[in-house]
């Protein structure tokens, strides 16, 4: 366990290394979440709600989900798409630890040091700025909380399942950017789930995607009611669960192509 | 003509490679209309529930997305050049374009072209033809000209801002994402910038002037007359920004610190 | 300057500005806000001029500014201070026309396009360096045949293995021939006989064209196989300029004797043996062997033998030139020349 809490901190250190990074990102993320309070605000113009937000709620629900994706984004598909094109991966497989799991720790060092430097203060000046509504009520909080942390999990889980097909493709850069564009449409980051059409909610409903962005925002805006919110983290529990059994398997099929091709 | 015989022969090396892994390229392609139909399905979403957007109307909206998408597909095939701190700088490469006898960006630009990415104009060019029968446009024989112009002038912009953005390496080669997030904001000069207040509807015209891919030349076409004077600026914007990032660029390449110091 | 100087340095010096990162994550934090800056002069100072035709031998330890000066006089780095003039241009202020005048190759990085057949590369290249058809039949087809590349040609580069990768960017580097060929450590990794190939190709381009030659390379036997001339530099300074010979002679001025003894022998039985001819014992790396160092004069090696014979019975005896290797390493470590010349 110690081995992988080293790692945290050293990618927490070497994110703290890039302070250009630090600087310009809180910029950029400002700019993001104020262009689309005014776009959002156009699309409501006057109308008080549109299914059942308010502009306030929306306005919560676009910056919160923009300062959790700084939480729960990472590149370790790339990274790994990568360690496996250079042959680095076969030295990874002789070292003592888990390869997925030493990944996964390096994706939570940089959340955890974004989350402290980066959504935090962030959420901060955002809130100076626009109308941002923060929940009273202290459970709201508490399951936004456990809601982000399971939000990183799937979101990782979906990262190495990525990241691991590189194995068997020659070029994954395809495939990785194709992920990434429809976490950013499914996932509720772009529009809230409750806006599409029934069908496609319906559709949505067999997906793991809105457990990345929609649920801890929903929960954050007090979008949903107590009964929907056990709802919500059960989804995300079982999509948590579920999305292990692919990982394994891909990583075992992984591990003999390795063997069978020498890297 | 010597610029253009080389260009001629990285196209066709480029081909060459592509085709002997032809899944890849055809992933890309993919992924890239997937891509674009992301974003249309955004404005089909957000027009469920609104009629119109400040006066705008769902098919105006459209239009500008369908044109932002062909000068956005150049942009791509060519100045697309996000990993050039990781790969020119840290590992180096650098070295080797410094040592031939070419304008270093221009070396770049070829080695890094990514030509699948010109489907997307088809594409756009489909959605306008949409939009624009719906909202029975009228064409003059000069349109297709000014077209051309604005789509150059919006392919310039693009290329500006990430030329600039990639000449920060010179002077700081750490890691940023800054890059990941420009393609972000590219997307919000594809909507009318007066649902914007002051401070970004700036940004967006002069600082970072996305406004100029998409909805200032499409003013034209959708024959908004009050915003012409936007509309015809593009170009010059375009021309305007490439130039001072390619004076960015070599005051840059003079900084450079080269691999491993 | 002097016309027939290819290169001309004169007090060259290129400062790096760098960040120290304090310790600890509480240092780290701080570094976020307030970092500490110093400046690190990679080459202070150099000054040194090179002839058409002369094959010049660039050596120094790691982080010496062999690099650094080198990719200051290709063009690549911009100069801190002072003047650089390689063919008769200033390098980083007209590259594109001054690196066609100039043939690189970095042993470490690849010059030709991965993906790509050996020969597609240097069509490419043919017109990025616009050399006409004649020109480059007439060079090309004797480099090819020199090198012993034709049957590498149709292979990408990624097929190729180093020694056959090393040959093919060789022959890119001298694809317009250019009059000043710079290698930077050239016969990295490579076995024997292709080390012995690229020697005698660089060689004949050097004798056939007065191609100058400036050549960075940990193998020592590059340099004396190749370089009349070795500049030697450490800490971003000239330690050393001169011919290969003199540095021989100034700093090799010993000879080595290496007795094998039929008996075990230890300091003590045998230093007598020298007493006042100003010599040491070493400890040989066999058994029953020591090594007599001694002054190279006829006298002495001949009194060294003469005692060593008549007190003790040898089954063998061989007499050493220091080698360059072991020069260069007394003077790293020393720090010290003898025999400057400057």
């Amino acid at each position: 366990m110690a081995k992988y809490i080293e790692m945290i901190r050293i990618r927490f250190l070497m994110m703290l290394a890039y302070r250009t990074n630090y600087y310009s990102g809180i910029l950029i993320y400002s700019i993001n979440i104020g262009a689309y309070y005014f776009l959002w605000s156009a699309i409501y113009g006057d109308k008080g709600e549109i299914e059942g937000l308010s502009v306030v709620q929306m306005t919560t629900y676009i910056a919160v989900a923009w300062m959790a994706r700084a939480f729960y984004f990472n590149n370790i598909d790339r990274e790994i798409a990568q360690e496996i094109k250079e042959g680095k991966v076969a030295v990874e497989f002789i070292r003592p630890y888990h390869y997925l799991t030493m990944k996964t720790m390096q994706g939570l060092g940089e959340g955890i040091f974004r989350l402290g430097f980066f959504s935090v203060p962030g959420m901060v000046i955002v809130s100076l700025i626009f109308p941002i509504s923060f929940s009273a009520t202290l459970s709201t909080w508490l399951f936004f909380m456990v809601s982000i942390i399971f939000s990183f999990i799937v979101n990782t889980q979906i990262n190495l399942l990525t990241g691991v097909l590189t194995f068997f493709f020659f070029n994954n850069d395809g495939l990785i950017r194709a992920k990434r564009v429809v976490i950013d449409l499914f996932s509720g980051l772009l529009l809230p789930i409750s806006f599409y059409p029934g069908w496609a909610q319906n559709f949505m409903d067999f997906l793991p995607f809105q457990a990345i962005s929609y649920i801890p925002s929903m929960i954050f805006t007090d979008g949903f009611t107590q009964p929907e919110i056990w709802d919500a983290l059960m989804f995300q529990v079982v999509w948590a669960l579920l999305l292990i059994i692919p990982i394994q398997l891909l990583w075992v099929a992984a591990k003999k192509q390795l063997i069978v091709q020498g890297g | 003509m010597k610029h253009a015989a080389i260009f001629f022969h990285y196209i066709s090396q480029y081909m060459k490679t592509r085709l002997t892994y032809r899944v890849d390229m055809l992933m890309e392609i993919m992924s890239d209309l997937l891509f674009q139909a992301v974003n249309l399905i955004f404005i089909l979403v957000v027009f469920g529930h609104t009629q119109l957007l400040s006066g705008w109307s769902r098919d105006e909206i459209i239009f500008i997305y369908g044109f932002f998408l062909v000068p956005f597909a150049i942009f791509g095939a060519f100045f697309n050049i996000w990993d050039f701190n990781e790969r020119y700088i840290v590992k180096g490469e650098m070295d080797r374009i410094l040592t031939r006898p070419v304008h270093s960006l221009f070396q770049i630009i070829l080695e890094r072209m990514e030509l699948e990415s010109l489907f997307g104009m088809i594409t756009g060019l489909a959605v306008m033809i949409y939009a624009g029968s719906r909202l029975d446009l009228s064409i003059s024989w000069y349109d297709p000209f000014v077209f051309l112009i604005m789509v150059i002038g919006g392919a310039f912009v693009y290329a500006g801002i990430f030329v600039l953005l990639a000449s920060i390496s010179f002077w700081s080669d750490s890691r940023t994402s800054i890059i990941p997030m420009m393609y972000n904001i590219g997307n919000y000069g594809r909507y009318p910038v007066d649902i914007y207040n002051k401070v970004i509807r700036f940004i967006l015209t002069w600082i970072l002037p996305f406004a100029f891919v998409g909805v200032y030349p499409s003013a034209y076409f959708l024959g908004r007359e009050d915003w012409y004077g936007y509309a015809f600026l593009t170009p010059v914007v375009g021309f305007a920004f490439f130039a001072l990032s390619v004076f960015v660029w070599n005051i840059g390449v003079t900084k450079y610190r080269g691999a491993g110091n | 300057m002097n016309n027939d100087h290819v290169i001309h340095v004169e007090n060259l010096r290129k400062d790096f500005k760098s960040h120290s990162s304090r310790p600890g994550l509480k240092g780290a934090f701080r570094d976020l806000f307030n970092r500490n800056y110093s400046i690190i002069s990679a080459v202070k100072d150099l000054s040194f001029d090179v002839k058409q035709g002369e094959m010049v031998g660039y050596i120094g330890e790691n982080g010496a500014g062999k690099s650094t000066s080198i990719k200051m006089l290709t063009g690549i780095l911009t100069p801190t201070n002072g003047e650089v003039m390689v063919n008769g241009m200033n390098p980083h202020k007209e590259r594109e026309k001054f690196v066609r005048s100039i043939g690189v190759v970095f042993g470490q990085r690849s010059q030709l396009w991965w993906d790509i057949a050996v020969q597609e590369s240097f069509k490419l290249l043919k017109k990025v360096y616009n050399v006409s058809d004649e020109d480059y039949d007439r060079h090309m087809n004797h480099v090819i045949e020199s090198l012993d590349i034709g049957p590498l040609l149709d292979k990408p580069v990624r097929k190729l293995s180093l020694g056959q990768r090393m040959r093919c960017e060789l022959a890119a580097a001298l694809l317009h021939n250019p009059p000043l060929l710079f290698l930077d450590e050239p016969t990295i990794g490579l076995d024997v006989l292709v080390k012995l190939k690229i020697r005698n190709f660089l060689k004949e381009m050097n004798e056939k064209y007065k191609t100058t030659i400036l050549l960075t390379t940990h193998d020592l036997t590059d340099i004396e196989a190749l370089c009349d001339r070795v500049i030697m530099l450490d800490e971003g300074q000239i330690i050393y300029d001169g011919a290969l010979k003199k540095l021989r002679s100034n700093w090799g001025e010993g000879k080595q004797i290496e007795f094998q003894f039929a008996e075990q022998q230890t300091k003590e039985t045998l230093s007598p043996l020298l007493d006042e001819l100003d010599s040491e014992w070493s400890e040989g790396k066999r058994k029953n062997v020591w090594v007599a160092n001694v002054v190279n004069d006829e006298n002495v090696i001949s009194e060294v033998i003469g005692r060593v014979v008549a007190a003790h019975r040898i089954t063998d005896i061989k007499i050493h030139e220091v080698s360059t290797e072991e020069i260069i390493r007394n003077i790293y470590e020393e720090g010290v020349i003898h025999g400057q010349i400057h």
